[in-house]
């Protein structure tokens, strides 16, 4: 769908949202050419940064009538391509749409614009007792309207849930520049439940342009600990355990030896680098119930084989604790050039096993793997680490990272938890799903994108992107 | 209770017992452009838009086996013809719960309260079904098996059918395997209950609520005839609003949450503060369940507004029907309002005139959940919300549902 945009059309939509806010020199389109998912890269033809409903709702019109593509972007931290412009066409950049409009503690909503960068609510409601739940380790970037159109998840998801817990209503423009308003701050709007189909729907079905959050009280207290283990094995064994012990921890997270010792030359914390990995465990709520919680998990713990469970002995240690896991990527390049994550989900009874198969994929690939992720909801993020420079080293990397998702899948998972599909694991829908399931999801995007012009040639492979092959690993700053 | 031969224009009853059998029911009716009413419990028969085009009953009584349940890994995976009772025994083996509110347990099956998304008080603090369908199996109006969603708690692979299917009411497919998240089972449950005088009062309670240091499980506001000869009520005055806080968790946490509540409670000005005797806890958690089937009553409606405006909403019902039992989940701004007697003016100006007016203002909306009688069932007065986007929900059954055959003219299509 290679297209090329006329000037008629640029002049179009500087007249719609104004000279300043439209980019079309290639030196500026660079920016622009891929998500954190770096490997498949393309320039769109024109960037436009609207500011107004109505200014999206224009391009889109605009962007209709020269039958060119056109897809959103917020602040393009997403990991899966979710918004690389397959065929160029116009981009429409959300972050100048970054206002809060509302924060009712009354009613438990906020309104927020789509670029709102995700941390700035949670700071906005300092003081009020009330949080939004969903924390993406990117939060201080990534935008709440992506958080939308990915699903995002975070932490302390475990407990909390995912985006669309959170989300009451959504107002969009539909690929034909309509605006909608679907749900709101009233709960159980008649009628199919929109909001649910396109939260996580990458950015295919419309663009968010407004969004009603739910807002979550902040808990009473919180225990956060540290389990040490000697063996990775005994800390997947642990974290079955817990979960399997009907405990829901606030947050339950593994890192493993060799992310210790990066994390530890970046941020002195302190972390034992003699153990194999550790399990970063925070429950959180009434102070009542906390120390019999922790007392709980820590017998766990100590049964499945830890050394030792230390607990954070104040909110500055809590703060180090979770600032080291969520920059846990970034200290990755300490360790190597280049690193390709994956997202894949196991059963969480299955952790013990998808643990021992990475390490022996590992082997037999020759590649160094560790470990940093949501162990409480079973979504791994093994990153494999090379040199992107020796084209030998990353095609093992590829095959590894395509056996690792198999197993996931064997193993009754799935090959994404949280980054989504986007143009990167587009070759695993037809893993995952069978033809049915698939034309199921057609009917879906046809429905509300029925050209396929909005975000073409993402998440399904039956809309003709089965051709993107994968070269490269995915190379990437945050989970 | 309506029977099913009363409410659908049935003339053919299928039992199908596996999904293929329903596939192939389904593509047939579909060749014949015949309608297909699909049947769980039967409970639920009244929501809904009368039916008018006679068709084929599709009971999934015989999908009702568990299909896998590993516990430990905290998800199941059932038929939708399982009941919620039998769900919630299968569970309870385990010390889990799907903790989801629904009258008639015992009759209402898992898929039905999906197709309706039919959810009770604990859905302040525990959320609503759509938060624990992680994987689904239907049929859709071609007679074409799909699924979305897997078995694990984290998964953002395609389009999320769960949510899509969850209230669609059966138009758009017909769910026969669900894959749910669950919960632990609370080691205690308690439920906290005091009296205000007025709505304006328990506005200022509720609002007290929404920043107590305790976290309820459910947060009501009950009123009317239907609940003085309840537990609950326990010989409070008839025309006094009673406030009941469930209350759930480990032992110390509610014990903590109930001491705390009954002095707040006391400090904002409610009366009769008591915690109801823990042998009567169960009986309160089912009478709050049972409310919205109210069998005698000639019409029970759903409205659901910010929470802020619950009291308002109640008391314009109030103003309808005097004699109305009502029983709102004012956590989440849901009123449901079994009416004691058919509005005079009728539905359609009670509700134009008097009702709708109010809920859009909260920006919210109001639907009929059940009217025996059958009067004044129009599109508006059933399903409310004139602003929702009911030409895009209208192209989605389309691209499901080419022949529409499915629960047809029953939603909110147009």
């Amino acid at each position: 769908m290679a297209t090329a945009v006329s000037s008629n059309l640029i002049e179009r939509l500087r007249t719609a949202v104004g000279n300043e806010n439209v980019l079309s020199a290639d030196a500026d389109l660079m920016v622009y050419e891929c998500d954190g998912f770096t490997i498949e890269k393309n320039s769109p033809d024109v960037v436009v940064f609207p500011e107004t409903t109505s200014q999206v709702a224009t391009v889109v019109k605009a962007c209709n009538e020269f039958g060119v593509p056109f897809l959103p972007r917020g602040a393009g931290t997403s990991l899966a391509g979710g918004c690389l412009p397959i065929g160029g066409g116009v981009m429409i950049v959300l972050t100048r749409m970054k206002e809060i409009l509302e924060i009712n503690i009354r009613d438990r909503y906020a309104i927020v614009q789509p670029g709102t960068v995700n941390v700035w609510l949670t700071q906005a409601l300092k003081g009020t007792g009330f949080h939004y739940a969903p924390d993406p380790s990117s939060q201080g970037a990534c935008t709440i309207g992506g958080n939308v159109a990915t699903n995002s998840g975070g932490p302390h998801t475990l407990k909390y849930g995912v985006t669309v817990n959170h989300v009451l209503g959504v107002e969009a423009v539909l690929a034909d520049g309509s605006v909608v308003r679907i749900g709101g701050p009233a709960e159980d709007s008649p009628g199919l439940d929109l909001v649910g189909a396109l939260v996580g729907s990458e950015g295919t079905l419309a663009i968010v342009t407004r969004v009603w959050v739910r807002l979550t009280p902040n808990p009473q207290g919180y225990r956060t600990m540290l389990g040490i283990f000697e063996s990775v094995e005994e800390t997947s064994n642990a974290i079955s355990d817990i979960i399997g012990a009907g405990i829901v921890p606030a947050a339950l997270e593994m890192l493993d030896r060799p992310i210790l010792v990066a994390l530890e030359e970046a941020f002195k914390f302190g972390f034992p680098l003699d153990a194999e990995a550790v399990l970063l465990i925070e429950v959180d709520g009434l102070e009542a119930g906390l120390d019999a919680q922790r007392d709980q998990i820590v017998g766990i713990c100590e049964k499945a084989g830890a050394r030792e469970v230390r607990q954070a002995a104040n909110e500055a240690e809590r703060a180090k604790l979770w600032k080291c896991r969520k920059q846990a990527f970034g200290a990755i390049g300490r360790l190597s050039p280049s690193y390709c994550t994956q997202d894949g989900v196991v059963p969480r009874t299955k952790l013990p096993h998808i643990l021992k198969r990475i390490a022996e994929i590992g082997e037999k690939y020759d590649l160094q793997v560790v470990n940093v992720f949501h162990a409480g909801d079973g979504n791994l993020h093994p990153i494999l680490l090379f040199d992107e420079r020796e084209k030998e080293q990353t095609q093992r990397v590829l095959k590894a990272s395509g056996e690792i998702l198999q197993e996931c899948l064997d193993c009754g998972g799935s090959v994404t938890g949280e980054h989504g599909i986007g143009v990167e694991k587009i070759q695993f829908m037809n893993k995952m799903f069978t033809e049915e399931d698939l034309a199921a999801m057609g009917n879906l995007r046809d429905a509300f994108n029925p050209f396929n012009n909005l975000s073409p040639d993402k998440m399904l492979p039956t809309s003709g992107a089965c051709g993107i092959e994968q070269k490269h690993p995915g190379r990437r700053a945050a989970l | 209770m309506s029977t099913v031969l009363e409410v659908l224009p049935i003339t053919e009853m299928f039992e199908p017992s596996n999904c293929d059998d329903l596939c192939a029911l389904i593509a047939s009716a579909h060749d014949s452009k015949t309608a297909i009413y699909p049947l769980g419990g039967e409970t639920a028969l009244n929501f809904g838009l009368p039916a008018k085009h006679s068709g084929w009953g599709v009971s999934l009584k015989q999908f009702d086996q568990v299909i896998d349940y590993p516990a430990r890994d905290m998800t199941i995976t059932v038929e939708a013809g399982v009941s919620m009772q039998s769900l919630a025994e299968t569970l309870a083996k385990e010390n889990q719960r799907l903790p989801i509110d629904v009258p008639q347990a015992s009759e209402a099956t898992l898929g039905g309260v999906i197709a309706t998304n039919f959810n009770g008080p604990r859905r302040y603090g525990m959320g609503t079904v759509r938060d624990y369908v992680i994987g689904i199996h239907a049929v859709d109006g071609t007679g074409r098996a799909f699924k979305g969603g897997g078995r694990v708690v984290k998964n953002v692979a395609g389009y999320d059918f769960c949510k899509l299917l969850t209230g669609s009411l059966g138009t758009l497919a017909v769910i026969h395997q669900v894959t749910l998240k669950v919960k632990p089972c609370p080691q205690r449950s308690a439920i906290v209950v005091g009296t205000v005088k007025n709505l304006a009062q328990a506005e200022n309670v509720l609002a007290e609520l929404v920043t107590s240091a305790t976290t309820p499980a459910a947060i009501e506001l009950l009123c009317g005839p239907v609940w003085h000869d309840d537990a609950i009520w326990d010989g409070d005055a008839a025309d006094e609003l009673a406030i009941a806080v469930g209350l759930e968790g480990t032992d110390a946490e509610v014990q903590w949450m109930s001491a705390q509540l009954l002095e707040d409670l006391e400090t904002w000005g409610v009366e009769n503060c008591r915690e109801v005797e823990q042998s009567k806890v169960a009986d309160a958690w089912t009478s709050m369940s049972e409310f919205p089937a109210q069998h005698q009553s000639p019409l029970v409606l759903k409205g659901s507004v910010v929470p802020g405006a619950t009291t308002k909403l109640i008391e314009a019902i109030l103003g309808v029907d005097p004699n109305c039992s009502i029983q709102a989940h004012a956590g989440n701004g849901i009123v449901i309002a079994s009416f004691s007697e058919f509005p005079v003016d009728g539905l359609s100006r009670t509700l134009l005139a008097k009702l709708h007016p109010v809920a859009n203002s909260a920006q919210g909306n109001i639907v009929v959940l059940s009217n025996p009688g059958g009067h004044e069932m129009t599109h508006q007065s059933v399903w409310g919300g004139i602003h929702a986007p009911f030409g895009l929900m209208t192209d989605v059954k389309k691209r499901f549902d080419p022949q529409g055959i499915l629960n047809p003219g029953r939603f909110v299509y147009v």
